[in-house]
């Protein structure tokens, strides 16, 4: 495997090291989960303000509630008394009642405008036509809503009538209702049947500890949801003749705790009664950016469940589910009639959106992280092929011809390593060149043996023999001087000069093959070989 | 290669900030939805169809292209209208504007005039806008042709008719519901009408109740003149010179003088469900206000049927009616939230929605589409059986009557205001000087007297003097 290959993968290992420790490191301090966590913080932060401000609002109002109670009940028995009119009597004067009733204008309306809600009546236990069928659920009395409680300086008149005598609208100058009565029908009325049942069975309760709040609810032919707190009326003798209260709209409450919706659009607030485990949404205020409608329509409570880690859960059959936070309200004080009634405030965010939100942090950080691993590996190959370029290059330049004129590779181990080459291969030059000195002059030596006659080199062959010029001249049978002719010729063609230095010759050349012989491993010479060795051959190989 | 590692972290870096950054750029997406804070007048029973169709917006249309319509305020028209003025002013205690809103184009105008209204041109091609009845567009057109109200669902104004009550009467007088066409003929059965109750109670004279009132004198006074071929309303100001008006304002103030038309500040339908009129006439959109019952001081009560007639006329006027209803406006914001509201105005007005909340509101719709076969379909499927008549008299009058579109100008609110409230109290204190004076004389001469110089006083209250 290329040394290249062996880095980047090496360098690639030390990424992908780095990222695990790194996703490591952000799984160990929670940063995933994170989204839940700030989550979590923000709907508990919500919840808090959210609780506080229904706590005393609805506190304010159950005291407001008390006080109208005393001062109405005292005003209706004056108003009564004043008429002839026995208070525990009422039903029996039916022709009385209007003019009861439209007395108490006055400190309904300015109750009304006092308070922080959206509606005020009284009811009295009492018919105006007792003869009528409904005259069994049939109530008089007043209710005046405030259509606008934000608004305090309108000159529209927002306050209108409900429920009552419509003299007493055209009176005052105020509308009827579009969905207006003239009584009140209380067959399913809890806010008037259950504080009086409450004041009848505890007579020894004050009306601190009388009034009741009904659970959300849409009075009968409106389209409006209410919750009213209503306290009993009771005259100086104890007799319990009729209700009180404010009521609280579904608009008012949403506009009055509308949860800030910085993060989760549809993060919404609920005050809910609480059944067990369970909170009804049907029964419940809601403000916020989601539409419970559907939810309510199909009349199925959310069931409360606890996670280990987190939010709760608020699931309903249908698969509609919630995650948020709960806390009690206490809307009753110690000793009240309906102390057992639980109700919380919950803040809540559908599923969906805090799935949503904590999987767009995590997709954030997953892409973070990806493009430092990208850039990890472009960084790994980059970094492993500029490492291995002065390598290359120095091979290069060690390959080339003369390393003396190498330009620097800027890398000092290569640049030491090409200068050191360059010196070790300018001593190899210089011996080979002495030697091809010699040599050359070899070569020509026996290149010129070849420009000799055969007579010339039969007298050649004997002086490289050892003979001498008698010698040869008896051995070849020809005269002294003849051979005298022939060793001159012989001297004149191999550019010599005397016997001594051919046989200096010979003898150098017969080293040579020997040295051949011997670097050839005793590999002997081909059989048909008949050339005589050359100086060439005996060259060292480098020098090829 | 250095310069092609240059290249690659710069995209790199350039890349991460538009990643993290989606979620802002892409403004409309169902996981990072717009809210648009809604203020309506559709209350009442109009509440319910408002709320349902909203619901189905979030659902569907605001679901897929992340637009939640959230409704802060639900109002009547003349308190939304204050509302907005305040908030508008950054009165103390005002509310902050919401992000949509029902407008009536007088509320519109001054809303605009400090510049705090989308111009709805930006957002509708001319191709979308063909879609609508024209005459309902221009009277949403205001400074420089801006389309500042979107008509969502307009209204003309019809008489109404407990024909509970009214039979009963015709069955013993030979009253005729034909009569009711005309103010002229309105006025002889309210003559009628005003005997006949009198004659309930032999034992108390003179108790005889009101047959008649219009919702708003106003646009009665307007329309009286109109119809008559003058002009109510010249250089801003009321003409209280020609002789069409006179006529116009004597029509109502003898019968409110004589009880024969009810004197009262308020809705007509409050005094429908006591049954102290027996017609009246009102928006199309009041038809949900009428209470299926009416109850009597006794607390006794009968259902109330109710018929819907076209506009009356004055006898040899031309058939006209004023053209009513509020739209909506888009307060300004960002662009995301101005496009956003572009896209609720598009669907809410879509023939099939629009006949949706028409049908069961009283409203008329305002496409062209949905005023024809659409329509037609619609009225055999409403289960209202008073909505069902309104729809069955709207097409005729979209067909004889022109639609009368009201002056606009600063200070017509306060205009309006002044004269409706100055021709009750004059006619109101004519009506006690009358009773007062029938102690003493007969009915005529009683007239006579408290009207001698109720007309002069009237226009001269009027102008200030």
């Amino acid at each position: 495997m290329p040394l290249g290959i062996r880095l980047f993968l090496l360098l690639l290992v030390l990424v992908i090291t780095i990222m695990l420790g790194v996703i490591a490191i952000l799984i160990i301090t929670g940063t995933f989960t994170a989204g839940v966590s700030e989550s979590e913080k923000l709907v508990e932060n919500e919840l808090n303000h959210a609780a506080a401000e229904i706590s005393q609002q609805y506190g304010e109002l159950s005291v407001q509630t008390i006080e109208f109670s005393k001062q109405l009940s005292q005003n209706i028995e004056k108003t009564a008394q004043q008429l002839g009119v026995p208070i525990a009597k009422l039903e029996e004067h039916p022709d009385r009642l209007e003019e009861i009733i439209a007395a108490q204008f006055d400190q309904a309306y300015f109750s009304l405008q006092k308070s922080k809600s959206t509606g005020v009546f009284f009811i009295l236990d009492a018919t105006v036509n007792p003869r009528l069928n409904n005259a069994n659920y049939s109530r008089a009395g007043l209710y005046l809503k405030n259509m606008e409680p934000n608004i305090i300086s309108a000159s529209t008149p927002n306050i209108i009538v409900f429920r009552g005598f419509p003299s007493i609208g055209r009176i005052n100058s105020l509308s009827l209702d579009t969905q207006w009565k003239m009584e009140f029908d209380v067959r399913q009325a809890p806010y008037y049947h259950l504080p009086m049942e409450a004041a009848r069975l505890h007579q020894e309760l004050p009306l601190s500890r009388l009034y009741y709040w009904t659970p959300a609810t849409t009075l009968p032919d409106t389209s409006d949801e209410v919750m009213i707190c209503s306290v009993p009326l009771i005259d100086s003798q104890g007799n319990v003749f009729g209700v009180c209260g404010f009521d609280v709209s579904g608009m008012f409450f949403k506009l009055s705790h509308m949860p800030h919706q910085t993060v989760f659009n549809r993060l919404f607030c609920v005050l809910a009664p609480q059944t067990g485990s369970t909170l009804n949404l049907n029964q419940s205020m809601v403000s916020g950016g989601y539409s419970v409608r559907n939810i309510i329509q199909s009349n199925s409570p959310l069931i409360i469940k606890e996670n280990k880690r987190s939010f709760y859960s608020y699931r309903q059959s249908n698969n509609s589910a919630f995650w948020g936070l709960h806390t009690p309200v206490r809307l009753y004080p110690e000793g009240s009639a309906f102390a057992n009634e639980k109700w919380l405030a919950a803040v809540l965010i559908p599923e969906e959106d805090l799935v949503a939100s904590v999987a767009k942090l995590n997709v954030l950080l997953i892409s973070l992280l990806s493009i430092l691993v990208l850039l990890g590996i472009g960084a790994s190959l980059f970094i492993s092929q500029r490492f291995l370029r002065p390598i290359s290059k120095g091979l290069e330049i060690i390959k080339s011809d003369d390393l003396s004129r190498a330009p620097l590779t800027k890398v000092p181990e290569i640049d030491d390593l090409i200068s050191y080459l360059a010196t070790h291969n300018q001593e190899l030059y210089e011996s080979a060149r002495e030697k091809n000195f010699s040599i050359s002059i070899l070569d020509e030596f026996v290149n010129n043996t070849d420009k000799l006659s055969p007579s010339e080199r039969s007298v050649y062959n004997l002086y490289a023999q050892g003979y001498t010029a008698k010698e040869i001249a008896d051995s070849l049978f020809l005269s002294i001087n003849t051979i005298k002719t022939h060793t001159k010729h012989i001297y004149t063609k191999l550019n010599i000069n005397s016997r001594e230095e051919l046989l200096l010759y010979v003898n150098l050349l017969e080293e040579i093959s020997n040295y051949q012989e011997s670097i050839a491993d005793g590999v002997e010479p081909p059989e048909n070989s008949s050339e005589k060795p050359t100086a060439v051959d005996c060259l060292p190989p480098f020098t090829q | 290669m250095r310069k092609h590692l240059f290249l690659l972290i710069i995209l790199m870096v350039s890349i991460i900030p538009l990643w993290v950054g989606c979620g802002s750029l892409e403004m409309k997406h169902p996981s990072q939805p717009v809210t648009l804070d809604l203020w309506h007048n559709y209350g009442g029973q109009l509440k319910n169809t408002m709320d349902e169709m909203i619901d189905e917006f979030n659902e569907t249309t605001g679901a897929e292209q992340g637009i939640i319509i959230n409704v802060t305020s639900i109002s009547g028209s003349a308190t939304l209208h204050e509302k907005l003025t305040m908030a508008a002013n950054g009165d103390p205690g005002a509310p902050d504007l919401p992000d949509i809103t029902t407008a009536y184009p007088k509320t519109a105008l001054s809303l605009a005039d400090k510049g705090l209204l989308v111009d709805l041109r930006d957002h509708f091609t001319p191709q979308e806008l063909s879609a609508y009845i024209p005459e309902f567009l221009q009277e949403g057109r205001m400074q420089d042709d801006s389309l500042y109200v979107f008509p969502t669902a307009k209204s003309t104004e019809v008489l109404f008719v407990n024909t509970t009550i009214f039979n009963r009467f015709a069955r013993e007088t030979g009253a005729s519901m034909d009569d009711l066409h005309t103010f002229e003929g309105i006025a002889r059965t309210a003559a009628l009408y005003y005997d006949w109750t009198d004659q309930q109670t032999p034992e108390v004279a003179g108790d005889g109740k009101a047959f008649f009132l219009p919702d708003s004198l106003f646009n009665y006074s307007l329309m009286g003149v109109i119809q008559l071929g003058s002009e109510f309303i010249r250089d801003d100001r009321i003409d209280t010179a020609t002789p069409e008006f006179r006529k116009v304002w004597d029509y109502y103030y003898k019968l409110a003088v004589l009880g024969q038309a009810a004197i009262f500040d308020g809705y007509a339908t409050d005094l429908a469900k006591t049954g102290d009129i027996v017609c009246s006439i009102g928006s199309t959109a009041g038809v949900s206000f009428f209470s299926p019952t009416v109850t009597y001081a006794d607390n006794t009560s009968e259902p109330a049927e109710l018929a819907i007639l076209p506009y009356p006329i004055f006898e040899g006027g031309k058939k006209t009616a004023v053209q009513r209803g509020a739209g909506m406006s888009v307060i300004k914001s960002s662009p995301e939230k101005a496009q956003a509201a572009a896209v609720f105005l598009k669907w809410f007005t879509s023939p099939e929605n629009n006949l949706r909340f028409v049908s069961s509101t009283g409203y008329l719709p305002v496409t062209e589409a949905a005023f024809g076969d659409l329509m037609s379909q619609e009225i055999e499927h409403t289960s209202d059986h008073n909505i069902r008549k309104l729809l069955q008299t709207c097409p005729l009058m979209e067909e004889d009557y022109e639609f009368y579109i009201p002056p606009l100008f600063e200070g017509i609110d306060q205009l309006q205001i002044r004269y409706e409230s100055q021709f009750r109290d004059t006619a109101s204190q004519s009506r006690d000087s009358y009773l007062d004076s029938l102690a003493s004389s007969d009915s005529r001469s009683a007239y006579e007297a408290v009207s001698a110089d109720a007309y002069q006083n009237f226009v001269d209250k009027l102008a200030g003097k």
